[in-house]
């Protein structure tokens, strides 16, 4: 068995970000790390393995230099190789060629299980995974919130979020795609002996082939900030002030 | 079918559960009644099932909106596999410009691959239309709501995806109902099978009927700090407690305690958001509230932009002071009666 998960460096949340001056792109300042959603679906590989025999679990990111960092991050989990497949400079690249990249990458590989995360948390378009399953042809189901593998048959059982507090099930037969909902385990702490194993492991370097970019085809005109409501009112003062402020708001509302 | 295509349209794919089309697919159907005036382009609604004879004909009927009902056992649930199975063909054959779906466990689901299969851009989670010249153009949010972005599609193709509470329902007044159309679908592919629909789990808390619900997400930083969440909720009859998804990711919540696209729709007379930054998953759950409190420590944190009364304070030290100030104004109260 083995298995790919996709990973994504985002920003952290507590950093700054503002928009460009050409109004196109945005400007970071702060530290990246992976996204949360990625650390879920590396954590339910790594529970895969505590089940069943698994040759590898590869680690797989897109990105500029600074992604290297999230690629070791992945082998302290206890991913068993990182692959940073490389892309220069510093622009937005968008989901369908991540997607092509990761899939012309995997499909030499021949992955019986691809995971990642339902999400990235910057951009929250939820592609990635199932373009790459697209791609490659394989099923794929999103936002899995359990799932369980029969090995002998090759095939898999899961569960994916939906409304109302429901939950789909699905068999599927491997390969297949999965993209993680958060929830779905507790990601680990990096053990220490994986931290210093990490620490000196070669990371796959893989140059991303320009014949392989696929058109783009969105354009993006502009990112603007939201509008600052003029809808909301800013209680003034201090904790006190504001607290009964809050009062006499609720209670001229007749709700307490 | 080919009576029917008059001018390159914008087809939306229905969604429906119990045998009714959801309501966010009926804000889906009024985006692309705006989009369909802004471009002058007629709209086809796509609906999958075993059997849709009844259903399209009560679509055609309420929208007015040519229906086609795609049939078969594969597509009794929705299945990824099999739902791409039977919309490529059809897709292909009417050549529409836009395929629209809402944002869901369904839409986002579908159209990732959707749009690869029929080599269109993909543009998800859109809450706003506006245009460029001739050609419309799409916001969505991003970091966690605090950029709006604005796309513009560069293909003859583009699939989109609705963030629910972003368009009303459709409300028409049709005075003919639409065409409908039925196509069988048979194949079955195999790989991906759709076995059924269950309840995620025990939830003790009827949200959805409460009058006031009191949420908290990331910025209640730690377990400890959970009694002053559920002291709030306490003040306020028939209330509730919910959260956002990072406070159930944190395990400080249940799952059945969560607001926002994966979790429960709520529309309270009061909601007091308390350390929830407002991402636009947890906003489309509770946009309906008549009265918003939200309490965080950031001054731009995008809940801020919704609520009717904002408060830039640490939940954890504000409640407290907030629980005082009840006590000296319940006491008064009881006092002047």
């Amino acid at each position: 068995m083995k298995i790919l998960v996709c990973i994504k460096q985002v920003p952290d949340s507590e950093g700054a970000i503002s928009i460009s001056n050409s109004g196109k792109g945005t400007e970071f300042e702060g530290t990246y790390r992976m996204n949360h959603f990625d650390e879920f679906a590396l954590e339910e590989a790594l529970r895969i393995r505590e089940k069943m025999p698994v040759e590898t679990i590869d680690a797989v990111s897109v990105g500029p230099a600074r992604v290297e960092s999230t690629v070791r991050k992945a082998l302290e989990m206890g991913a068993s190789r990182g692959i940073h497949i490389f892309t220069d400079g510093a622009k937005h690249i968008p989901p369908l060629e991540t997607a092509t990249r990761i899939a012309s990458f995997a499909g030499e590989e021949s992955y019986d299980i691809i995971l990642a995360g339902v999400m990235a948390e910057d951009d929250m378009q939820s592609l990635v995974g199932p373009m790459i399953a697209e791609i490659l042809g394989y099923p794929s189901a999103s936002s899995v919130i359990c799932e369980d593998i029969d090995q002998e048959k090759g095939t898999l059982y899961a569960e994916r979020e939906i409304e109302s507090g429901m939950r789909e099930c699905l068999e599927m037969k491997l390969p297949a795609l999965l993209t993680i909902q958060s929830g779905i385990n507790r990601p680990r702490y990096p053990a220490l002996s994986h931290v210093l194993r990490a620490r000196t492991q070669e990371i796959t370097m893989l140059a991303a082939h320009p014949g392989e970019k696929p058109e783009t085809r969105e354009e993006i005109v502009t990112l603007r900030y939201p509008e600052a409501t003029t809808k909301g009112l800013f209680l003034e003062g201090d904790k006190k002030e504001k607290a009964r402020e809050l009062i006499d708001i609720l209670h001229e509302k007749s709700i307490i | 079918m080919s009576d029917m295509i008059k001018k390159k349209q914008i087809v939306v794919i229905a969604e429906h559960r119990q045998g009714n089309m959801t309501p966010v697919t009926g804000e889906t159907l009024s985006l692309a009644r705006e989009l369909g005036s802004l471009l002058d382009l007629e709209t086809i609604i796509i609906i999958l099932g075993k059997s849709m004879e009844n259903q399209a004909s009560q679509i055609a009927g309420m929208t007015g909106m040519d229906v086609i009902g795609i049939e078969g056992e594969g597509v009794e649930l929705y299945n990824c596999e099999a739902y791409l199975a039977a919309l490529t063909g059809p897709l292909e054959a009417l050549d529409p410009h836009y395929i629209v779906l809402p944002h869901t466990a369904m839409g986002y689901d579908l159209a990732p691959r959707l749009a690869v299969r029929l080599r269109a851009s993909s543009i998800t989670a859109v809450e706003h239309l506006s245009h460029k010249g001739e050609s419309a153009t799409f916001l969505r949010s991003q970091w966690n709501g605090k950029i709006i972005l604005e796309v513009a599609p560069l293909t003859e193709r583009t699939v989109v995806t609705v963030l629910p509470g972003s368009w009303p329902e459709l409300d028409e007044n049709p005075e003919k109902p639409g065409q409908v159309t039925i196509i069988p679908f048979n194949t079955l592919t195999g790989h991906s099978k759709t076995t059924g629909i269950k309840e995620a789990g025990r939830t003790e808390f009827d949200l959805t009927k409460a009058d006031v619900i009191v949420a908290a997400g990331r910025g209640l930083g730690k377990e400890e700090n959970l009694p002053v969440i559920y002291e709030l909720s306490g003040i306020f009859p028939k209330s509730a407690v919910g959260a956002s998804r990072a406070g159930c990711d944190a395990g400080w919540f249940d799952y059945g305690q969560q607001i926002g696209i994966t979790g429960k729709t709520v529309s309270p007379n009061l909601y007091i958001a308390c350390g929830i930054s407002g991402s636009t998953q947890h906003i489309a759950g509770m946009k309906g509230s008549r009265m918003v409190v939200a309490i965080n420590t950031d001054p731009a944190a995008s809940i801020f932009g919704i609520a009717d009364y904002c408060i830039v304070e640490d939940l954890t030290t504000f409640i407290p002071c907030l629980l005082e100030e009840y006590e000296i104004f319940s006491r008064l109260h009881q006092d002047s009666e």
